[in-house]
């Protein structure tokens, strides 16, 4: 199918053959940039995340539709999508955060755990690019409710080798739900 | 028209007991009473015209898409005439779910319980084991289908109502039409979805977000004041000094309609002296419209807008266009200008439904719009700028979304819902000079009279039946 000029460029397969096996150095690499980024986000060091994000980042959440099972191939819509942001708004979103004193929908920050799991680590045609497909089940709280807000999901991220360390270069974040269970997505997947 | 019905809740109260005209205050309890929510169904949704979706999300003969009219569930279906039908997703045979996909193609909606099968326009087409009449032997066949909305489209936009035999859809928009004619019949090309809309769930009453959408301007101010601290709207430190007040973005116009449709018309002058650097009142609306042509318009479209529009609507477009505003009972538009760092202005163009799922939630859903004849780079430029801002990861709408679930559940203390919510900000000036359109029209700040037409409209069909 001939690509839709509002979609964003395709992320790199992930090829079985190409799989790097769990426990060698690339892959504990990956795995803590994981851990380590969760954590960020977890404790609120935006800007610490932000050092760890390439220029040319694109930060993408699909909307998911419920079709048939012979149709699984349009449950993911990629024009439209629950966020679609570049480095420019997700710097605009930091600052909103850390520079305004009015950013109420986290203010108060909801209390979030980014848990990630099953992590698969796959090379890629580019030498110092490796994508990462990860679950991620990510639990919300806000204010005094009793009830987390729960988004279960799943990553497929390129993360770039540079001098400076690794850098996340590009994310796509697929949700189970077709109607999201969490009034936004003030809060970074 | 209508007949009196006033009802009387469970502990003695009436509907008018909620409502002061005098004062315009309501009482707080109207926000979260699971009495009234179940009234609201039957006496709006169920009667009122409903917004359900936009023609080009099935495009195709056989398209369909699944939709809510309020708390019930519909199948919104192109036939093989291209035709747009809108019918009950309930089975007539056992009440099952007909169609359980968000959206697909087929002519031949089965319900999966016992295979009864209709069409898209909601007629039974039969059930199995014809011989064995499966269908049974009572009702004819031709009343076993689907049940069936009237539906109206206006600008490729579906709505539907229940009400078969009660006002078409243009006596309901009223003195508002002149004004939606200038968001969505611009081109000859017409209005499309960039995608399906977008799905949220909320823990709040469905009337928090539409009272807010029936322009409440006043919120901007401090909800959004982030957008002047470092977003869109923050000055430039250097030339027009600090600061976050965003009060000169809110002057301009307001229209309200007696069926409670809301518009705010802000003022483009500030943004054409940017642009051009010359006094507005010295450009003609034709020169305007070409510095700054309307969201998803390019300089080269502005002779079709000439043409397709009369003077005092190409005045309106070029001077204070509606750019927020909501139509009753649970629709919200923005088609807005948005400053680029870059010193261009992008335009937004958004619809949203808040969905009544229960006195306690809503359903937020937002269509993000461009016209077809946009260029396709413009197109992809606004679509992004409207995920980046509005909807599920907005950055202005997430602060609306988070207020709504407060205002719910302190709407439930047996204090807090007896006290008012006041509506007494009033416009006691009328139309400024030179204002083109009908309606109801309050000039300069933002001010209440929308809000509460929206209030005056909700009680007067909480308290009638045909
Ligand atoms: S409930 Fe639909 S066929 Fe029986
Ligand atoms: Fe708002």
């Amino acid at each position: 199918m001939e690509k839709n000029p509002l979609e964003p460029r395709p992320l790199p397969p992930s090829l079985r053959a190409n799989r790097v096996p769990v426990g060698s150095p690339l892959y504990n690499d990956m795995v803590e940039f994981m851990y380590d980024e969760a954590e960020l986000f977890d404790t609120l060091r935006l800007r610490d995340w932000i050092a760890m994000v390439a220029k040319d980042i694109e930060y993408t959440v699909p909307l998911r539709h419920t079709r048939a099972t012979r149709d699984q191939d349009k449950s993911v819509v990629r024009t439209v999508q629950h966020m679609y942001d570049d480095y420019r708004s997700i710097m605009l979103r930091v600052m909103r955060v850390m520079d305004t004193r009015s950013a109420w929908g986290e203010d108060p920050p909801s209390r979030t755990k980014h848990m990630v799991s099953n992590i698969r680590v796959y090379r890629t045609d580019k030498e110092d690019e490796f994508k990462v497909h990860s679950y991620l089940l990510m639990t919300r709280n806000r204010f005094d409710h009793d009830k987390f807000d729960l988004i279960p999901c799943e990553r497929h991220d390129v993360i770039r080798k540079t001098e400076s360390g690794y850098q996340l270069a590009r994310r796509e974040v697929i949700i189970d739900q077709a109607v999201l269970g969490t009034p936004n997505l003030g809060i970074f997947l | 028209m209508h007949q009196h019905a006033e009802t009387t809740l469970r502990d003695g109260t009436t509907i008018s007991d909620l409502i002061n005209h005098e004062t315009r205050e309501v009482k707080v309890r109207a926000l979260s009473d699971p009495e009234l929510y179940e009234l609201e169904m039957e006496r709006i949704f169920a009667k009122t015209w409903i917004f359900l979706g936009h023609e080009t999300e099935i495009p195709n003969k056989g398209d369909f898409v699944t939709r809510d009219m309020g708390s019930d569930a519909v199948i919104v279906a192109r036939d093989r005439d291209n035709e747009i039908h809108v019918s009950l997703n309930v089975c007539p045979h056992r009440a099952m779910r007909v169609q359980t996909h968000d959206a697909g193609n087929t002519n031949v909606h089965m319900c999966i319980y016992h295979g009864w099968a209709f069409k898209p326009n909601g007629d039974f087409i039969g059930a199995p084991i014809e011989k064995e009449c499966m269908h049974g032997k009572m009702t004819p066949k031709d009343q076993l289908g689907l049940k069936k909305a009237r539906v109206a489209l206006y600008g490729g936009l579906i709505f539907a109502t229940w009400n078969i035999d009660g006002p078409s859809l243009e006596e309901f928009f009223g003195d508002a039409k002149y004004y939606f004619d200038t968001l969505f019949l611009r081109t000859k090309g017409g209005l499309e979805v960039l995608g399906p809309p977008q799905r949220f769930r909320i823990n709040a009453n469905w009337k928090t977000a539409c009272e807010q959408s029936a322009a409440d301007g006043f919120h901007t101010l401090t909800l959004h004041r982030w957008l002047g601290e470092v977003g869109p709207y923050a000055k430039k430190p250097d030339a027009e000094g600090k600061g976050a007040d965003l009060s000169p973005e809110m002057y301009g116009s307001e229209v309200w309609t007696d069926h409670g449709h809301a518009l705010r018309c802000i003022e483009l002058d500030r943004k054409i002296v940017r642009l051009t650097g010359k006094d507005p009142a010295e450009l003609t609306p034709a020169e305007k419209l070409t510095v700054l042509p309307p969201p998803g318009i390019t300089p080269a479209m502005v002779p079709e807008l000439l043409e397709r529009f009369d003077d005092g609507q190409l005045k309106l477009m070029s001077w204070r266009p509606p750019q927020v505003g909501g139509f009753f009972p649970n629709g919200l538009f923005e088609f807005i200008y948005l400053p680029q760092p870059d010193g261009t202005i992008i335009g937004a163009c958004a619809l949203h439904a808040y969905i009544p799922k229960g006195p306690d939630k809503l359903e937020f859903m937002n269509w993000i719009f461009a016209e077809k004849d946009t260029p396709p780079e413009l197109k992809a430029r606004m679509l992004r700028q409207s995920v980046q801002m509005l909807g599920t990861s907005g950055m202005v709408e997430m602060e609306d979304s988070d207020t709504w679930p407060h205002q719910t559940e302190v709407a439930k203390g047996a204090m807090s819902k007896t006290i008012t919510m006041k509506y007494q900000a009033l416009f006691e000036n009328g139309a400024p000079e030179g204002w083109p359109g009908p309606g109801h029209v309050g000039d300069g700040f933002t001010k209440d009279d929308t809000q509460w037409a929206w209030w005056k409209y909700w009680h007067e069909l909480m308290t009638s039946e045909k």
